[in-house]
């Protein structure tokens, strides 16, 4: 015979009293834990923010001193003589200007012929089967493994034996060779995301394989397109050592121009250029800003198949 | 079967890769402008027009006065003269590839530590015969010398020595400059007690500047290089880098300080001695809220081992080179009246504050007046001499290897003897290249 005790109806539905304490210990454990994840989490983000930051509050706060201040030690967190006479004095400098002007004219064509280029080649990587073309491919990537220094040398004499030193052409296309495989690769990974049907679809309705590509495939990729140019165009607007090499005063680009103009053989004006490079600094944020979703679309796309 | 990661058409590829790039560098490499080739950059010797390459036209203190120089040589020649500039610290690498591949023509103003790695190239004139016309004091004429061969007629002549904080010194109750290596150290040692965070000898601890050992090298009796022999690892050297250390031991020098930092400290009243070339005085106090700082720096003779010794102290300066070719005859006139001509080495003195390279320009009363420069002469350059190493394209390397050697023992990770030789063979190595 077996017995069994009834439960008391009031304690139906009731949490035993060792049971709620276990629960509240959970529920204790939990909220622990997530503490100590949002203290972890937000202890990496100060940690990672002041890395990234840092260096530009004290990029910032250089501009803003006087030279006596900077070189005060030991160095001061917040600065105490403020002044803005390194940014007005930066606008008296009409040799800067010229700088700005050659890199922005220089940046902005590198960034278009590598395009260009870079979009007729990847579509040809991506849609075309043809003899040699993973060898042509791995090719164009191999060109980047050249130290720089020893493309600067062959460079600068060929350049030097066609006349072209000291010009714009130069630099664009010493700066076009390296932002080209790059391109070539971003691109070509974006027209392969471009499905196969739409370009028979096209190829049907009569387009021919050169219309296909501007009308149909080069909208579908601009994205990709402007992450590219921007690409290019950042690595033509930061490069130093070719606009220094290849270029005289008068076609100078900003890097070289910043360093000849505040960096000397005794001392460094380190608060005007600080000023001066915060101020370049400026268009190429504002073109992050404007295109930065498209630059971030471009970089990943193709990294997936469907 | 197996399941390599390579399939053999992947290997093949890889390897047509390869050896496209192996014959890619090849080509490249015989590509690159050759310095051994024509001696002259072909162009016209009588040119009155010519280039003057020169890193100090970039900069905002020396950039009028030598535009000056050269207006006034212009008007005067009705010539032309191109003006050319690169970085101070991209210069000899820019003019390595401009004076190989032929673009630099006319008259270079070189530094004199890199003299003998222009003059190896084969391509700059043999000024002797104009260098007697000059009337240059006979250590500014060693200093654009190589090989014998006079490549350089000296602009700027000095050296990098000692500066003195004379209010410190008083301060500490020092009456005099110490002569000696012990007296130095007890120096230090009054120094230490003013407190304040005063670090009494600011001298060079970073690897970018520990090139300052070699001077207390040859203090302690070590010769750097001895009949194409480097002797860095011999006991004189292990001793000067011993007393280093217990400097560094002692908090008599400090951690972690470069020229830049020297300056700073020395600028704020923080460091009584530090180690800077002639033009120091000016750009040390410029940054300085004391001043009274200028009047205060005082140049000192680097302390000796013992009595009798001579003063060690590196040669420093700037000469102008010429390239044979176009323009080489103007360009060798223009040199001589630079760095000759009374007037514009006054007035160049008057805004630069570097000393002249010539007995009559010392003499001229702008200089002579000026007591720092008329006793940094006397005292430092009079006895300084240049690196051993200058005459090694490596040179740069060199002494990189030294310091990251002295450096090691700074922190302790080295001891001083298996250091220095360590350093010694390095450098050896480094000159066999």
């Amino acid at each position: 015979m077996t017995s069994t005790t009834p439960t008391p109806v009031s304690a139906v539905g009731r949490p035993q009293p060792s049971a709620t304490r276990a629960g509240r210990g959970t529920r204790r454990r939990v909220r622990k834990d997530l503490l100590r994840s949002r203290i972890a989490a937000w202890s990496a983000v100060v940690v990672i923010g002041a890395f990234g930051l840092l260096p530009v509050y004290w990029l910032l706060a250089t501009a803003l001193s006087t030279p006596e201040s900077t070189f005060q030690f030991p160095p001061k967190l917040i600065p105490t003589d403020l002044t803005l006479g390194n940014f007005t004095a930066l606008a008296e400098n009409d040799q800067l200007i010229k700088y700005m002007i050659n890199s922005l004219i220089v940046a902005s064509i590198t960034a278009v012929l590598s395009v260009i280029v870079a979009t007729y080649m990847g579509y040809s990587f991506s849609k075309f089967r043809y003899r040699g073309r993973r060898s042509l491919m791995h090719l164009v990537l191999a060109s980047q493994m050249f130290p720089q220094a020893l493309l600067l040398v062959t460079l600068y004499t060929v350049f030097s034996s066609f006349g072209m030193l000291n010009t714009y052409t130069a630099l664009v296309l010493s700066f076009t060779t390296f932002t080209m495989p790059l391109c070539v690769w971003m691109l070509k990974g974006i027209f392969d995301t471009v499905p196969d049907a739409l370009l028979e679809a096209a190829s049907i309705d009569g387009a021919s394989r050169w219309r296909t590509l501007h009308s149909i495939v080069a909208p579908l990729a601009a994205p990709g397109m402007i992450a590219a140019g921007l690409f290019a165009f950042v690595r033509g607007w930061n490069d130093f050592i070719f606009a220094l090499t290849l270029a005289d005063k008068e076609k100078q680009t900003l890097p070289p121009g910043l360093v000849s103009t505040y960096i000397g053989e005794f001392q460094t004006a380190w608060p005007q250029l600080m000023a001066a490079s915060l101020v370049v600094s400026v268009p190429v944020i504002v073109a992050f800003m404007f295109l930065q979703r498209y630059l971030v679309g471009g970089m990943t796309a193709g990294s997936v198949k469907s | 079967m197996t399941t390599s990661g390579i399939s053999r058409r992947g290997a093949l590829r890889m390897l047509g890769i390869g050896a496209l790039g192996a014959a890619g560098a090849g080509v490249l490499g015989a590509c690159a402008p050759s310095g051994a080739g024509s001696p002259s950059n072909g162009g016209d010797p009588k040119s009155k027009n010519f280039d003057f390459t020169s890193w100090s036209l970039n900069e905002e203190a020396a950039k009028p006065s030598i535009e000056k120089i050269i207006a006034a040589w212009e008007k005067a020649q009705k010539s032309t003269i191109r003006a050319v500039s690169y970085p101070y610290n991209e210069y000899l690498s820019q003019l390595t590839l401009k004076l190989g591949g032929g673009e630099t023509t006319g008259a270079v103003h070189l530094d004199i530590a890199w003299l003998a790695a222009m003059a190896q190239m084969g391509r700059l004139a043999d000024l002797g015969p104009v260098a007697g016309k000059g009337g240059y004091t006979d250590v500014a004429l060693k200093s654009g010398t190589y090989d014998g061969t006079q490549y350089g007629l000296p602009w700027n002549t000095g050296s990098i020595g000692v500066i003195a904080n004379a209010h410190l010194l008083e301060k500490a109750g020092i009456q005099k400059h110490p002569t000696t290596v012990e007296e130095f150290e007890a120096a230090l040692r009054e120094l230490k007690g003013l407190g304040g965070g005063v670090v009494p000898y600011a001298a060079a601890t970073k690897v970018a500047q520990l090139k300052d050992i070699f001077p207390w090298m040859q203090t302690f009796g070590c010769k750097l290089l001895d009949g194409g022999k480097v002797t860095i690892g011999d006991d004189a050297s292990v001793d000067a880098v011993t007393w280093y250390k217990k400097l560094h031991d002692d908090k008599l020098i400090a951690a972690d300080v470069d020229r830049f930092d020297a300056r700073a400290l020395f600028g704020q009243g923080k460091a009584a001695f530090y180690d800077d070339a002639i033009i120091g005085k000016g750009v040390t106090s410029a940054q300085s809220k004391d001043k009274t700082l200028a009047d205060a720096m005082q140049p000192m003779e680097r302390p000796v081992l013992k009595a009798g010794d001579t003063p060690q102290a590196l040669l420093w300066g700037g000469v102008i080179a010429i390239v044979k070719g176009k323009g080489q005859d103007a360009a060798t006139e223009f040199a001589l009246h630079t760095t000759t001509d009374r007037a514009t080495t006054s007035e160049y003195f008057a805004a630069r504050a570097l000393p002249p390279s010539t007995t009559a320009g010392l003499a001229a009363p702008e200089v002579a007046k000026d007591t720092f420069t008329t006793e940094w002469t006397r005292k430092i350059t009079r006895t300084a001499t240049g690196s051993p190493f200058w005459q090694f394209a490596q040179n740069a390397q060199i002494e990189e290897a030294v310091a990251k050697q002295v450096q090691a023992v700074l922190v302790g990770k080295s001891k001083p003897k298996d250091a220095m030789k360590q350093a010694g063979e390095e450098a050896a190595a480094l000159i066999k290249r």
